[in-house]
């Protein structure tokens, strides 16, 4: 609208005007409906906002609602992975039990036949056993005869068959005693309550012993050493067996072995006899005086050729203890006596060495049941090794005491150079010097403590000693029982 | 040391005499050797001596050698007999091991079963047989000392002569 058209006003105009301003109306009015319409429509838009929002947010809700289903899913879903590799391990494990369970059957067969086999093998073996003990039992070098619980003979072997001269057939079923006579030492027939056999079935007794003669079929005799063992079953005597042997040949080697001793003895110490009663007489000037030089030399030969029957003397008490000849005639000795003779005798040693010498005796007139010979060659030995092998200005001492109500005890000690620890083990073997006096002293045979161990042992005695360190000296030990032992004389 | 046969008569009067005086020991030795030093040490040491190898020799060899002439005897009675009145004996050195078919225990079976003055003399018995055997029939027999020869010097065993013939 311009206002410029108002000042020249026509009525069309004015209508126009008027029209428009109606049609400006309407159009208002309609705008206004419009509005509303709008403010309706506006309204309604938000109460369908309003709508959504909240089924937006229950939506929302129901999102997160799903979130958390998923995580506990798949938390449940790691779970059930867990749960399945645990379970494919079992699966894995069970499998291997299985296998091996497998292998286990197959081996379980394996020795079942294994077994079967052995046993049969075992079976078989056990056969040949008790067949090769059959031909051994008979066939041994031995003679054997077993008899029953009444004495009755139930088995002989074919040495006893032959021993005795009689056969198996003569003897089966008979009773022992009557058929196999015995008879002892001086050849008087044996008793038959005395028998060995009626021993081991009266008594239960094992008799050793080689004091026996058999008689034979043709009443000749012959020595035995018999073994005659009662068969015990369930603590009662079921019967006995009887081993033996003949010893006449034993008794021939024996007796042979000592004449040699005795020879040899003999053949080697005339000899040395000579030479030391000769060099005796030419020290002492005997048939003319020597000149130093003369004497020095003779003096070597002479102590020499002394060695020498030391050593010819140590082998012969070797060679009788070996051999068993050597003799032990028990008698009542007074110890301490006797150990000042040993002491008196080695007093050139032990002034030569300037020793200090102690002895000491638990009582005087000491007697104890002892070969006389025997023990001075205990104490010999033992107080002369003392004095060697104590350097110059030691000391030594031997005392005698009681060891317990049965027993003396002599004990030899020194300040001497003492036993290497290593060769203790060695210090009895035959022939054995220790390192350390070795070195220091040529003379010696190594047979004396061998000799004195024996001694001590066929005496029923006991010898030890004690050397805890080089060059602090050793102590010997011997203990010997004071009722001594009985004689064994060959 | 043969004597001619003219001389021997005056000897045995002269020896007689000085043998007596001087303590004669028997040596019955069957190694030639060890009888001679035996003999030398013996002699040296004032004794007289009467050397044999064998249980035969006591009674028939030797005796020459000392001047005493050779003797026979038929047994050993007369041989007793014969040395008895003739010589002065007064200690035995024996050996066990000898010459011929008896050793020194036969011998000393013989003394001491012939009894009279020879039963008493000392035996010192020198042997290298050391057998405990021998040596207890020796002790049994009433011997002196048993000694075992390669072990003793000779001045020792003489020195137990001299002893019990004091």
């Amino acid at each position: 609208m311009n206002k410029k058209t108002f000042t020249s006003p026509s009525d069309d105009i004015i209508l126009n005007l008027k029209v428009l301003a109606e049609e400006k109306e309407s159009a208002r009015k309609k705008l206004v409906v419009t509005a509303a319409k709008l403010a309706a429509t506006a309204k309604k838009l938000a109460a369908t906002a309003a709508k959504l929002a909240v089924v937006a947010e229950e939506r929302e809700s129901v999102r997160q609602k799903l979130v958390i289903t998923a995580e506990e899913k798949e938390s449940v879903r790691r779970k059930l992975v867990v749960t399945a590799t645990q379970l494919a391990v079992v699966a894995e494990e069970k499998e291997s039990v299985r296998r091996k369970l497998v292998v286990t059957a197959k081996n379980l067969e394996i020795s079942h036949k294994t077994l079967e086999a052995k046993v049969l093998e075992r079976t078989k073996s056990l056969e040949v056993v008790r067949a090769k003990e059959g031909a051994i039992l008979l066939s041994i070098g031995d003679g054997l005869i077993a008899t029953d619980q009444n004495g009755k003979i139930i088995l002989i072997n074919e040495t006893a068959e032959r021993l005795l001269g009689k056969k198996k057939e003569e003897v089966i079923g008979k009773n022992y005693s009557e058929i196999i006579l015995l008879a002892d030492e001086k050849g008087t027939p044996v008793r038959p309550e005395d028998h060995p056999v009626n021993l081991a079935l009266t008594r239960g007794t094992k008799t050793t012993g080689t004091t026996y003669y058999n008689m034979r079929k043709d009443d000749s005799i012959f020595p035995v050493s018999i073994t005659v063992t009662p068969v015990v079953l369930g603590g009662k005597v079921v019967g006995t067996i009887k081993v033996f042997r003949d010893i006449t040949y034993e008794r021939e080697i024996d007796k042979a072995k000592t004449e040699f001793v005795s020879l040899a003895s003999h053949q080697l110490r005339t000899p040395l006899s000579t030479v030391n009663w000769y060099a005796e007489m030419l020290l002492e000037g005997d048939v003319g005086e020597l000149n130093s030089k003369q004497r020095n030399y003779l003096d070597e030969v002479y102590r020499s050729n002394r060695r020498m029957v030391e050593l010819v003397n140590a082998l012969l008490d070797v060679s009788s203890l070996e051999l068993g000849t050597f003799v032990i005639e028990p008698m009542s000795t007074d110890i301490c006596k006797l150990a000042r003779n040993v002491i008196h005798e080695q007093k050139p040693q032990i002034e030569a060495r300037k020793i200090q010498f102690r002895f000491s005796c638990y009582k005087e007139k000491s007697m104890m049941r002892a070969d006389p010979k025997l023990l001075r060659m205990v104490m010999q030995n033992l107080l002369s090794n003392s004095v060697k092998y104590t350097p110059i200005g030691g000391k030594v001492a031997l005392s005698i005491t009681l060891a317990d109500k049965k027993h003396i005890q002599i004990e030899v000690s020194d300040t001497g150079y003492g036993i290497p620890r290593k060769q203790h083990g060695k210090i009895f073997t035959k022939l054995f010097r220790a390192d350390n006096v070795r070195e220091k002293d040529t003379d010696g045979t190594g047979l004396g403590l061998y000799i004195v161990k024996s001694v001590v042992e066929q005496s029923g005695g006991k010898i030890w000693f004690e050397s805890p360190h080089e060059n602090r000296g050793t102590s010997f030990y011997v203990t010997l029982p004071i009722r001594g032992v009985t004689e064994n004389q060959r | 040391m043969k004597m001619k046969t003219t001389k021997k008569k005056t000897a045995i009067a002269s020896k007689k005499s000085l043998i007596i005086k001087k303590k004669t020991i028997l040596v019955i030795e069957d190694e030639r050797p060890l009888l001679a030093v035996v003999d030398a040490k013996l002699k040296k040491n004032g004794f007289g001596v009467i050397a044999a190898r064998s249980v035969d020799q006591v009674f028939n060899a030797n005796l020459e050698e000392n001047g005493l002439g050779i003797i026979s005897v038929k047994d050993i009675k007369e041989a007793f007999d014969y040395l008895n009145d003739l010589e002065q004996i007064d200690a035995i050195w024996l050996d066990h091991n000898l010459l011929g078919k008896e050793n020194g225990l036969d011998l000393v079976k013989k003394i001491k079963a012939n009894g009279g003055r020879w039963k008493n003399i000392p035996i010192f018995v020198v042997s290298n047989t050391e057998g405990q055997k021998t040596i207890n029939s020796y002790v049994d027999l009433g011997i002196s000392k048993y000694y075992v020869k390669s072990n003793h010097r000779l001045d020792e065993i003489i020195s137990d002569i001299k002893t019990s013939l004091r």
